[in-house]
């Protein structure tokens, strides 16, 4: 007997007139001491058959059939005070946002000891003993004193290691972790999954996992099953799904899938290109803490001292963690927040010298485009008053019909349908409104195009034809791009040239071959290697 | 001599409610907004309180409609009402009564004179034997006055039923469906009141009347005007200045936070009835001294509404304004303001374009909510006397009036309830509708009910 065997679950959510299947028969097994990805893009339904396992399901969805059964019992079938007890007990869950899934106002140790006292009947020194081998068990330094701490005082990766020693406190037989390392960075999400192995391995615990990244899954998997649109499309062991896919849709994924290969970065540009940038000695500080009255106490430097150079034409990939001042010297550049030392030249003219008015009009020279798609337009307006702002703003384009019709250009080149002009930002998906935003920047003939995280939200089908896109519009236009970015499967895709910024610094910079697979700065190097990567 | 007449607060009471129609004229085309009006009448508590408010503001509307007859001013309320203006009794009558409160010397057709309870001008007059005939009467007229409701509710079933281009045979479906059924019983319900009251009020004094005899009915129904003119008003003065205050503020921070903040700071830190009530009494010098310019009792009174509209406006903005300036500043750095200040959008249409828009769901929810304290503000200020003109009909004044007399013995209670009741209609009507909006339009709620991605 299977330890977890899902029989034809089905989930539905929506108003009970017209129901959508989000979960559509879903048929999956997770053997004792063994672990099974399940892998799919958004909307797949992946993160809802997890919810659906625990009975977790948010209030909009519902389960209409099949059957979970934990060890031969039907988890479905059970009372909902049953089902307490094997919520944290035989099945531990670990969520993709350790921010959102810790108590701010509790100390991690309390949150660990409340599964303890529940499922375990833990209290007192026994409870905190306990505790803090949970603690040294993911990784904790000092854990007798962290374990007074409360959530803040922690980074996003020992957040995660908390929210694992919480998962792991009960004992379970069963893990499930919902995209774990999503929202961490690389060399983070290479710890926690070594972690997650190692602990279920030694714990003989099965595992399912979930998470859109192929990468990632070929890390951890021993089974793999591919969802699509609530659907199971393929099953199989690791050696079949990555050496043998069969089903076209799998094949799809992994050939889309970003890869740190030689032969994908384009070659750099030649030295003649005139330089469209440059930016010398640029400073951005943050008031830290601050004293009475106000009086700013501490600064912290987000960007340091930073010399940049683009060339027309040129891609220019700045890598970072998240806490590098990558987006703040994006910002920087723009003049969209305060700089606080340093020039920007642009095209010859000193940008930080222009007084109001003259700032405006030079803007059009330089766009961007930023990471979600979703806030990123105002949703009461619709897509033609979207990307008729910079021109109106900026008076070009003319009379309302010569708007009009660079409108409907502009929507074809980032390949929208014409009658997408009177529709709302809330009628596309993630991948169409990403190339509204390119839409609205390009209205204003930029010179540069500043990408922030233009394709993390996105997923990896949708992300290469936005990538592909944003080729095609360089090789027709001529724009120069300034990609800001922590995947390096993307950068090796696009950038002719690669910046590494850690803390505010650059720390080594070049064309995208060198730096990618000679890099010489030890930091580049240990970014390099904590990369999940696919055969 | 007929001539029009249109008093301060008439004009902006209609005022207000031109806006109003204005406003969903404007949206009318707006997919999103029409859907999301479309979600507030079909929630059922909402579209039911929607359905009262505008019978409220019907009955409101008719009230501002002035014409001077002869000297003398009447609204078109009062036209169609005029059986039950013109019954006066001498005083206090209970309700269904055909006899009075207190018993009065009644001298006889002998000449000796003899204590009784006297027959009522008006209330049962046609009745020679009220005790013995009256609940014949009353259930005749009553079922008369349903049928005439019910009358009413066909006629509106049918036309509806028209519009929509459905067979005449299921005309009573919408009453059993599920999805719009409540709203369909308040309809009835209140096509019901009216036939009664048609039916019944011009015989009797269904509510009662007051110490000088005037029908609480009649009363109650010219305090909805005061009611609302009070509520639309005062809301329609805050709006703007939250909105000039409130928004700015969050999107630019610094010297101009500053000064916004200063302002609300000390505007919510001055006790609002002192103001009001310092405010009431100058005015009060104020008429006394020009009392030229105001002819009528009437053209008085109605300054003093005016004015106790200005003040509750302007003392009333702050709480808006604070909600709009935290939520401006968080959308100040969502990045499609961000992206509008790349493509150098001025600030004015950044104002205007993305933030206005996008906390319009705020301003709608806390006027509406803030509309309900302010009826009830007007009865708490006539109460202590620093409200409404004495002379003016108000939900206040009549409970004002109630107070002493819930003491008598046999207990005068209808003018208590009356006001209690028609106050109670409105707020809670506006409530449910602030609910049912907030549900429909507050994005943080949509989120919650809507299926979320997995």
């Amino acid at each position: 007997m299977s330890l977890l065997e899902i029989q034809d679950l089905i989930i539905e959510v929506g108003r009970a007139g017209a129901p959508a299947q989000v979960v559509a028969g879903l048929n999956l097994c997770v053997e004792r001491g063994s672990t099974t990805v399940l892998v799919g893009e958004s909307g797949s339904g992946k993160s809802m058959s997890a919810l659906g396992i625990v009975r977790l399901l948010p209030r909009a969805a519902r389960i209409k059939g099949g059957a979970v059964l934990l060890e031969g019992q039907d988890l479905l079938r059970i009372s909902e005070a049953a089902m307490c007890d094997v919520r944290g007990a035989r099945i531990g869950f670990v969520f993709q946002e350790p921010q959102d899934a810790l108590n701010p106002v509790m100390r991690v140790g309390d949150q660990i000891g409340e599964v303890l006292t529940r499922h375990r009947g833990l209290r007192g020194l026994a409870r905190r003993t306990r505790v803090v081998e949970l603690l040294e068990a993911v990784g904790i330094p000092e854990a007798g004193q962290r374990l007074n701490g409360y959530p803040h005082q922690f980074s996003g990766g020992m957040k995660q290691r908390v929210m694992l020693a919480i998962a792991l406190a009960g004992e379970p037989d069963l893990l499930i972790a919902d995209a774990p390392t999503t929202a961490l960075d690389v060399s983070t999400q290479a710890q926690i999954l070594t972690l997650l192995r190692s602990e279920q391995q030694q714990r003989g615990m099965g595992m399912l996992f979930i998470t859109h990244d192929l990468a990632v899954a070929h890390q951890v998997a021993d089974t793999l099953a591919v969802m699509q649109a609530g659907r199971l499309v393929e099953i199989g062991s690791h050696a079949d799904i990555f050496e043998r896919p069969t089903h076209p849709y799998t094949q799809h994924l992994l050939r889309v899938s970003p890869r740190i290969q030689p032969d994908l970065a384009p070659p750099p540009l030649p030295v003649e290109a005139e330089p469209l940038l440059i930016a010398r000695g640029l400073c951005v500080r943050f008031p830290g803490r601050r004293g009475l009255f106000g009086r700013i106490i501490t600064q912290v430097t987000a960007v340091d001292n930073v010399d940049l150079i683009v060339h027309g034409g040129e891609t220019v990939a700045i890598v970072g963690e998240s806490g590098s001042g990558k987006t703040t010297l994006g910002r920087g550049l723009l003049r969209l927040l305060q700089v606080d030392a340093g020039s920007v030249n642009f095209g010859g003219r000193e940008f930080f010298e222009l007084d109001r008015k003259a700032l405006r009009q030079a803007r059009r020279d330089i766009q961007v485009v930023f990471q979600d798609p979703f806030s990123s337009m105002n949703p009461r307006l619709t897509v033609r008053e979207i990307i008729e702002e910079g021109m109106t703003a900026q008076g070009l384009g003319g009379s309302r019909q010569g708007r009009e019709q660079r409108v409907a250009r502009l929507l074809e080149q980032v390949g929208l349908e014409a009658a997408s002009i009177a529709r709302f930002p809330h009628e596309f998906s993630g991948g169409q409104r990403q190339r509204i935003c390119i839409a609205r920047a390009l209205a204003v003939e930029p010179k540069l195009l500043v990408c922030d995280e233009p394709t993390s939200a996105l997923d990896v089908s949708v992300q290469a034809q936005i990538l592909t896109l944003l080729r095609t519009l360089q090789q027709e236009m001529g724009l120069a791009y300034l990609f800001i970015t922590h995947n390096l499967g993307v950068v090796a895709q696009i950038a002719h040239r690669v910046v590494v910024m850690h803390q505010g610094r650059i720390v080594e910079s070049g064309p995208t071959q060198t730096v990618l697979f000679k890099p010489t700065h030890p930091y580049t190097q240990s970014l390099l290697a904590a990369v999940p990567r696919l055969p | 001599m007929v001539k029009p007449v249109l008093l301060p607060t008439d004009v902006a009471f209609l005022s207000s409610l031109l806006l109003v129609g204005l406003y969903f004229w404007a949206v009318r085309r707006d997919l999103l907004m029409r859907e999301r009006w479309r979600t507030v009448l079909a929630t059922p508590t909402g579209g039911a309180a929607a359905l009262i408010l505008c019978l409220y503001v019907a009955v409101a509307g008719l009230d501002c409609l002035r014409v001077e007859i002869n000297g003398e001013t009447k609204s078109l309320l009062d036209y169609l009402v005029s059986p039950l203006r013109e019954h006066v009794e001498t005083t206090y009558s209970a309700p269904f009564a055909a006899y009075g409160y207190a018993r009065e010397v009644i001298p006889g057709a002998s000449g000796a004179a003899r204590q009784d309870y006297p027959r009522l001008r008006y209330g049962a007059r046609h009745l020679a034997q009220p005790s013995r005939q009256m609940h014949a009467d009353v259930l005749r007229r009553g079922m008369a006055g349903a049928g005439l409701g019910l009358l009413f509710l066909g006629g509106l079933l049918a036309l509806v039923n028209r519009l929509r281009g459905r067979p005449l045979a299921g005309m009573f479906t919408p009453l059993t469906e599920s999805t719009w059924r409540l709203q369909w019983l308040t309809a009835a319900s209140i096509c019901l009141a009216l036939g009664w009251v048609i039916c019944l009020a011009p015989y009797y004094h269904v509510l009662g009347t007051d110490k000088v005899g005037n029908d609480v009915l009649y009363l109650t129904l010219k305090s909805i005007r005061t009611g609302l003119v009070l509520g639309v008003v005062s809301s329609f003065i805050t709006l703007p200045l939250a909105v000039i205050f409130g928004i700015p503020a969050g999107y630019f921070g610094g010297w101009i936070d500053d000064l916004v903040q200063y302002l609300y700071t000390t505007f919510s830190s001055v006790p609002g009835v002192l103001l009001i009530a310092s405010a009431a009494l100058s005015l009060d010098l104020l008429l006394q001294q020009h009392a030229s310019a105001f002819p009528s009792l009437l053209a008085r009174a109605d300054m003093k509404l005016l004015a106790l509209c200005l003040v509750l406006g302007l003392t009333g903005w702050t709480g808006l304004c604070r909600l709009l300036r935290a939520d401006v500043m968080k959308l100040r750095v969502a990045e499609f303001v961000t992206a509008a200040r790349a493509l150098g959008t001025p600030p004015l249409k950044i104002l205007l374009q993305h933030l206005l828009p996008n906390t319009f769901h705020l301003i709608l929810i806390t006027t509406v909510l803030d509309f309900s304290g302010l009826v009830l503000a007007e009865a708490v200020l006539t109460y202590v006397d620093i409200g409404v003109d004495p002379s003016m009909e108000s939900w206040g004044n009549m409970i004002n009036g109630a107070r002493l007399e819930l003491a008598r013995e046999p207990a005068v209670w209808w003018s208590l309830l009356a006001a209690f009741c028609g106050m109670l209609g409105l707020v809670l009507a506006a409530n449910l509708f602030a609910d049912a909006m907030r549900d429909a339009f507050d994005p943080k709620l949509r989120g919650a009910t809507s299926p979320s991605s997995s």
